[in-house]
């Protein structure tokens, strides 16, 4: 950015390629609050009825909080999983002479760029064989597994990243190398950490391939496939309600964009799925 | 002291564990599963053998057996040691079963009036016709829609009725009539046979390939040179917003596009102020159906291009830009001659990887048209997915989504080997400094 | 304790590092290991230490043989040349570490650590950060945690690599202070010679993975055993002449050098190493020459001068300068001095 050029056109071509998608998640939200009349598109009065669905159970469905709470699980257990497998073997990876090392690292690469959505067919027949099918479980073991290439990727790249001569200095200090990791170097890889958790649990917290294959059981059913089946059932068109039902799902992933907008940004450039 | 050895192996376990369990399996299971006819009606685990209808008709058609077919598929009336017992059990005269046993023991009837018109011409028959009836009831033998756990067990019902089997006609039956799944390459000739397959596969690279170029490149270039030239903030906010539909779940961003393109929604409203008729947008017509699958996915995807792409404008030292301003360059000359040249790596590299997920992914375009209208939309992955698991279809055929999947796995792991070749290798793995 | 690398080798791969390395440090000694980038010397550091695996040969401490023990049983302090300070611990959990990994009480941490505090002098800023302390206190701290476990060798990695050359000059005094106080055995990395000279007991030159020479400062200084030796001590640097000897005569096309008696030859070509310091205007063999650069150091001049034949002498001399660049002078040299190599480079 240099002052020699004037800024504004630039601004005014981006902002009119911006504006169906800024109209679009306006509406989102205002839509959930207020009613217009049929073919307007001006709101004409607000209203709460939209929001029902929090206290009453909509017919046919578990109820909002059942779906909410099981999302919530399922976000939460994939990150931890991810999270403890990848920070171990990301450091394995990065630091230690493990045998076969080339190999391995060959191999989370390869994965890290695999395309997994094509063995779901296979992995649904696998959670069938061994009974967990339908299960909360079963899918947050699939999603982290999914999820491990791309985390230990991100981990080794962060391990590399700490110097050598901590490492050193902590052996020399008589510490050894499993205290060397999670003494010395585990803290310096926080950050990575904290990125990492928070992609995991959005990516967790958005899956619907997934629970939508693996558990679409009304016991275990997670936000997106709700959400997905509200808006599928022709019989009850109601699109203000599908948009409440979806800014209360989203709500929780604003929210942590905003706050950590600077540390995704940093994971999703760095080479993520998309 | 091998510590780090083994320390290495201990922290790297759960890694393998899961890698072996839901990746290295799949992909081997995938393989595997392509070569069966696996289905919802043969079950995964092992299947019976049941003479139905249609196994019947597979028996005339595939296995030229048409006369054993109408054989078993008569009822038949036999009189064997089985009935006999049967009869003597319900307490039957005595010398009836003995005479039975002697002057009709082994012989078949087609009808039950045959078998009585027999039974009528013994000494000891039954007075009454009730009690013929139900004597001869008894006798009756048909294998149609019965369940044997084995074919040994079905063959000898069968011998059982009376119908005597050759040793090819064995085989025919036990094959035609079992219920589990086969292994079969007839998955693979009948992807390459069905019209539909040529159709999928084209839509697959339209879907690709516009999406690519026009967004996760294309637009993504422009995001990120556009945002370059501005000032901080609005750059800043241009970024956080083109963001919002990679971070919201797609169930809910796809939402909004059907509230943009449904029939009551924003579009049609907006354009009933031009007389346009109000219509559903994403799926009244193919073309439409298109341009709106393009903007679902392509919107999504500009955003890891820009991200890329703007740290890699960021990374280009400004004392360039400077000079290039002092030479009195126009912003398209300094566009083309310093910004492009150093996005070629960042853009071969998102061009690699989205390729590879465009190619596989199917959620976006599952959810906004469900590869409608009839199938104008349905890319591979779509298809594969469809096929093996989408359940108002009623019959989920495993056996064909799998082969069908298989052709995305091969492709999925050409290019990711690819991929790796792409990058610098050799320093990922630079030894570990520390030695022990 | 007394350190022996005894035939030490080491490769990495397929490339030899060091080979055959014959090495004693005495007790109490503190020794620096001289020499070029990529001579060997952290290489070697690092086999003392354990971080790398030793190929050949044998390590012993004392008498301990310590080749296969690991790192963490050797008893080894070392101070990295960035000083690899933990960045998430206060200063005085940094110096605790080695004594928190060995289980002491925290009320013996917290004496041990006040007390080594003192010794290096950084008793204010035990609360701090390691990003909140200068280059040289982070330099005082990594000392303090290479010494808080009373370890029987230190090791210096070019310690002072990263000052600026005020504070540079404050801690080489400091860090001998600190080794003499202790008497621990130690071995300074560094390829900055006055640093050795000036703090070292004796220094050991390397090239190219071999030991050249082992001799206290002075003595290496004064009799070096190669030109490679001479030329790397010494600032500013030692000037050599080519030329033949005859008798007791050095030849070449520009100059002719009685030399008193050393070495005799007839007409085999040397080489002549002439330190600045020993070529004077007031010294009896007098050569002639242009002075081609003049560099005025504040206390000293330092003067090129070439000769007929093109070949530089290096002259430093008091404060007033005595001569301008393209003025011709005859100075002369202190044949007592002067250092005479072979054409190998080897000492006659
Ligand atoms: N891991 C390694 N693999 C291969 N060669 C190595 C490795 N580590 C060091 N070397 C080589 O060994 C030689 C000695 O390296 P070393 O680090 O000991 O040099 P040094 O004397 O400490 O140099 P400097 O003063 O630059 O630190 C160098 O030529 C270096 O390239
Ligand atoms: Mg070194």
């Amino acid at each position: 950015m240099t002052g020699n050029y004037k800024t504004w056109p630039m601004i005014l071509l981006l902002g009119i390629i911006t504006v169906p998608l800024v109209l679009m998640y306006v509406y989102l939200f205002v839509d959930t609050v207020t009613n217009s009349a049929p073919g307007s598109l001006v709101p004409n009065e607000i209203t709460g009825e939209h929001w029902r669905f929090l206290w009453q159970t909509l017919p046919g469905r578990p109820s909002i909080w059942t779906a909410t709470f099981n999302t919530f699980l399922f976000a939460t257990v994939t990150t931890l999983i991810v999270l403890s497998v990848s920070s171990t073997a990301g450091y394995a990876l990065s630091r230690l002479n493990v045998p076969f090392r080339a190999f391995f690292l060959a191999g989370v690469m390869v994965l890290h760029a695999f395309p997994t959505v094509t063995l779901i067919i296979a992995i649904f027949l696998i959670l069938q064989f061994l009974g967990m099918y339908n299960t909360l479980i079963g899918v947050i073991l699939v999603k982290a597994s999914l999820e491990l290439p791309f985390g230990i990727w991100i981990m080794k790249g962060f391990y590399d990243t700490v110097p050598w001569e901590i490492e050193m200095a902590g052996i020399q200090d008589g510490a050894s190398r499993f205290t060397v990791w999670h003494k010395l170097v585990l803290p310096q890889v926080m950050p990575a950490i904290s990125a990492l958790g928070i992609f995991s649990f959005l990516a967790g917290w958005s899956e619907f391939i997934l629970p939508l294959v693996l558990a679409p059981d009304n016991k275990v059913q997670v936000l997106s496939v709700y959400l997905a089946a509200l808006i599928a059932d022709d019989n009850n068109f109601d699109m203000a309600l599908f948009k409440s039902v979806g800014v209360f799902y989203v709500l929780p992933v604003i929210v942590l964009f905003l706050f950590f907008q600077k540390r995704l940004m940093s994971i999703y450039g760095g080479g993520t799925k998309g | 002291m091998n510590g780090s050895k083994s320390l290495g192996l201990m922290l790297l376990t759960p890694a393998i564990v899961f890698v072996l369990l839901f990746f290295v399996a799949p992909v081997i299971l995938t393989a595997v599963f392509a070569l069966t006819n696996m289905s919802t009606a043969t079950g995964i685990t092992g299947g019976a053998y049941q003479v139905t209808q249609s196994s019947l008709r597979k028996l005339a058609e595939s296995y030229g057996q048409a006369e054993l077919a109408n054989t078993l598929a008569e009822t038949r009336y036999t009189v064997n040691e089985e009935g006999l017992e049967a009869i003597a059990a319900d307490g039957a005269d005595a010398r009836l079963v003995a005479e039975m046993r002697a002057k009709l023991g082994g012989r078949s009837f087609e009808k039950r009036r045959d078998l009585e018109s027999a039974i009528k011409t013994l000494n000891s028959r039954p007075r009454n016709t009730r009690a013929l009836k139900a004597l001869s009831d008894t006798f009756h033998r048909s294998i149609v829609n019965e369940r044997f756990e084995s074919a040994d067990a079905m063959l000898r019902a069968t011998t059982n009725l009376g119908v005597a089997l050759s040793a090819d006609q064995k085989s025919a039956l036990a094959d035609a009539t079992y219920t589990g799944w086969v292994w079969t390459t007839q998955n693979f000739t009948r992807m390459i046979a069905l019209p539909d397959t040529q159709r999928t596969l084209i839509n697959t690279f339209i879907y690709v390939f516009a999406t690519l170029a026009i967004f996760n490149t294309g637009f993504a270039l422009v995001l990120s040179i556009a945002t370059h030239y501005m000032p901080a903030r609005p750059a800043g906010i241009f970024r956080a917003i083109w963001l919002l539909p990679r971070i919201s779940p797609p169930v809910l961003y796809v939402l909004l596009w059907k509230w943009l393109a449904w029939d009551t929604g924003f579009l049609s409203n907006f354009l009933a102020n031009f007389g346009v008729a109000p219509r559903n947008w994403l799926l009244d017509n193919p073309t439409n159906a298109w341009i709106f699958i393009v903007l679902i996915n392509g919107f999504v995807g500009a955003s890891m291009g820009m991200l890329i792409f703007s740290s890699a404008i960021k990374a280009i030292p400004g004392s360039l830009f400077h000079a290039s301003e002092v030479d009195g360059a126009s912003r398209w000359q300094q566009i083309r001659y310093i910004i492009l040249p150093q996005l070629r790596w960042p853009i071969l590299f998102i061009t690699c990887y989205q390729s590879l997920s465009l190619l596989t992914s199917f959620e976006y375009i599952l959810l906004a048209t469900e590869g409608g209208p009839g199938g104008a939309t349905e890319v591979w992955a779509l298809k594969t997915y469809l096929t093996a698991l989408n359940n108002y279809a009623g019959n989920l055929e495993y056996g064909y989504g799998a082969a069908l999947a298989l052709v995305l796995v091969v492709v999925g792991v050409v290019l990711s080997l690819a991929y790796l070749k792409v990058f610098d290798f050799k320093t990922m793995v630079r030894p570990p400094r520390i030695e022990q | 304790m007394r350190i022996l690398l005894k035939n030490f080798g080491k490769s990495f791969g397929a490339v030899n590092v060091i080979e055959n390395l014959n090495l004693e440090i005495h007790d109490g000694e503190m020794l620096a290991l001289l020499g070029p980038s990529g001579c060997g010397k952290s290489t070697t550091l690092f086999a003392v230490c354990g971080i790398h695996k030793v190929t050949a040969g044998q390590i012993l401490f004392g008498d301990r043989d310590v080749t296969h023990v690991p790192s963490q049983q050797r008893n080894v302090g070392v101070v990295f040349q960035n000083y690899a300070l933990y960045p998430h611990l206060s200063i005085a959990e940094n110096i605790g570490f080695p004594l928190k990994i060995r289980k002491e009480s925290a009320a013996e941490i917290k004496r041990k650590v006040h007390e080594m505090a003192d010794l290096v002098q950084i008793g204010a800023l035990l609360d701090r950060r390691p990003a909140e302390l200068s280059g040289g206190q982070q330099q005082r701290v990594a000392l303090a945690r290479a010494l808080i476990r009373r370890p029987d060798v230190l090791l210096l990695d070019e310690p002072l690599a990263n000052l600026d050359a005020k504070l540079r000059l404050e801690m080489r005094s400091e860090i001998r202070r600190i080794q003499q106080e202790t008497g621990i055995t130690a071995i300074l990395v560094t390829h900055d010679q006055v640093e050795a000279m000036s703090m070292c007991d004796r220094i050991a030159i390397m090239k190219q993975g071999q030991i050249v020479q082992i001799a206290a400062p002075m003595e290496m200084y004064d009799n070096p055993v190669s030109d490679f030796v001479a030329g790397f001590l010494g600032n500013p640097p030692i000037a050599f002449v080519d030329g033949a000897l005859t008798g007791s005569v050095f030849e070449s096309s520009g100059i002719r050098i009685e030399l008193p008696s050393a070495a005799q030859r007839n007409g085999g070509p040397v080489k002549l190493g002439i330190r600045p310091e020993n070529f004077q205007p007031e010294f009896p063999q007098k050569v002639s020459g242009e002075v081609t650069f003049v560099e005025s150091q504040g206390r000293e001049t330092l003067y090129d001068v070439r000769l007929d034949d093109g070949q530089i002498l290096r002259s430093i001399q008091g404060h007033a300068v005595r001569a301008g660049v393209g003025e011709r002078v005859s100075w002369g040299i202190s044949p007592d001095n002067i250092l005479i190599f072979d054409e190998k480079g080897a000492r006659l």
